[in-house]
């Protein structure tokens, strides 16, 4: 949005049009970020309309639900019914990352990079029990959900989900963008690179949640020492 | 698992156990000689290296292999013209846990005898090196590096023993072997800060990114095509 100055010339960064809001009337004014009014509620609309019906997928197929979210894209299913035109495999077009299969640790870093590079207004999907939670991957090598490393908005069940639940989770961003407000610009596109990636309960709040064999967010200690006998590292050439 | 007397950090205690007591890989019985060709000839050739001889699967020969003399059996078979095993299918190695030795595998094939062949070679777990065969085959190169990442096995002479499955920054271990807890040994979040940590010019060589090279780096155009033509008649 395009606001300007009484002189017509300068254009105001978003936070000094955040200050003026609140110094206005104390109804919020016409800019209304002490609550909505008629412009406010107009434009929101009017932007919530364009954004939830031109939304373009970013695939992040890496395993079956790839698959399914093949076909979710082609004629018999057509995810562009709603909007979704075309899968844009350039991050910087894309406004949904679909995140269908299961992650790697040395996939993380890729993954982190694209939702980086995508721009802002964004969201995330993520697809099937692997990208959900590790599923059945519960292992070394595997991250134990995306919301790990990156911010998630919508998980779909399924082990793969079916083309129809890729598309119910799709409409649910629809929804979501549909009660989104301008106004809450900054709350609703924070991203605090110092913690995200990260998650978000402390280790102390893990372990005690954690069972006796320990669960997919962290293992308790029995987990990590019960071994029948001591690795043998004296030779290793570890980094 | 831990008894009910001890902690978990009694093994730590303990030690390495070694494979010194009297356990062993398990073996088949001794396979007939004469069912392969190269099996008789190694045998008369390099006597006491050859340590077993056993077949599996019908008709898949097995040989064990004295490990400090693998590169010069494998030569041999690649070079002897009565044996040209001139493909090396595999590299891989096997743990049978419970401190038991550590097996080398090398599956070759001979595309001119169409003949297949295996040899092991055992590696104490205090012992874990044995010499390269990337000089013999080009296509040991990844494979053992692979086995290294894996096994944390040492192949002697190789030119570039790095991890190539596990990220470089890996330090939890080699999770292949059998002493290597399922979930690996770090807690997830540590887990995940690691991955995120990583750098994937640690996956590359400094040569191989050279090939990629940034475009300021480009190698100038050679001196111009003008000048050769005004030669020409």
């Amino acid at each position: 949005m395009g606001l300007r100055d009484a002189d017509g010339t300068d254009e105001l960064s978003l936070a000094e049009v955040e200050a003026l809001g609140q110094e206005g009337t104390s109804e919020g004014g016409l800019l209304g970020f002490g609550g909505p009014t008629f412009l406010t509620t107009k434009v929101d609309f009017v932007v919530n309309w364009a954004r939830r019906n031109s939304l373009w997928p970013m695939p992040f197929g890496t395993a079956c639900c790839a698959i399914e979210m093949m076909a979710s894209a082609a004629s018999n299913f057509d995810l562009a019914r709603f909007g979704m035109e075309r899968m844009s495999f350039s991050p910087r077009q894309a406004d949904v990352l679909i995140c269908a299969g299961r992650v790697p640790y040395k996939l993380a870093p890729v993954l982190r990079r694209i939702w980086d590079q995508m721009m802002q207004p964004k969201w995330c999907v993520s697809m099937g029990a692997c990208a959900s939670s590790g599923g059945v991957f519960d292992v070394y090598s595997m991250v134990q959900g995306i919301d790990t490393i990156i911010p998630v908005d919508v998980y779909v069940p399924g082990c793969p989900p079916r083309p129809e639940g890729l598309i119910y989770g799709l409409m649910m961003i629809q929804e979501k963008i549909r009660g989104e407000s301008l106004a809450q610009h900054y709350s609703l596109r924070a991203e605090d690179p110092s913690t995200v990636g990260r998650p978000r309960a402390n280790d102390e709040e893990v372990a005690a949640l954690s069972g006796q064999f320990g669960n997919s967010t962290q293992q308790d200690h029995l987990s990590s020492l019960a071994q029948t006998q001591r690795p043998e590292r004296s030779k290793d050439l570890l980094p | 698992m831990m008894d009910e007397s001890g902690s978990a950090f009694d093994a730590v205690e303990q030690g390495p156990e070694t494979s010194e007591g009297g356990t062993t890989t398990p073996r088949a019985p001794a396979g007939d000689p004469s069912g392969h060709p190269s099996v008789a000839a190694l045998q008369t050739r390099f006597g006491s290296a050859i340590l077993h001889h056993e077949v599996q699967s019908g008709d898949q020969h097995v040989l064990f292999v004295d490990a400090t003399r693998n590169r010069e059996v494998l030569e041999w078979l690649r070079d002897d013209p009565e044996q040209r095993y001139d493909l090396l299918v595999d590299v891989t190695a096997v743990d049978y846990g419970d401190g038991k030795p550590l097996q080398v595998v090398y599956q070759l094939w001979s595309i001119g005898h169409k003949r297949a062949l295996r040899l092991k070679c055992e590696l104490p777990l205090d012992g874990l090196s044995i010499d390269s065969v990337v000089g013999l085959w080009e296509t040991a190169n990844w494979l053992e590096r692979e086995v290294y990442d894996l096994f944390g096995i040492e192949f002697k002479d190789h030119p570039d023993l790095r991890r190539i499955l596990m990220p470089q920054n890996y330090a939890e271990g080699h999770p292949l072997r059998k002493d290597f807890p399922l979930r690996g040994r770090f807690s997830r979040a540590e887990q995940t800060r690691r991955a995120l940590s990583q750098d994937y010019h640690d996956d590359y060589t400094p040569e191989a990114l050279e090939v990629g090279g940034a475009p300021g780096l480009a190698p100038p155009e050679p001196e111009h095509a003008a000048d050769e033509t005004e030669d020409t008649p």
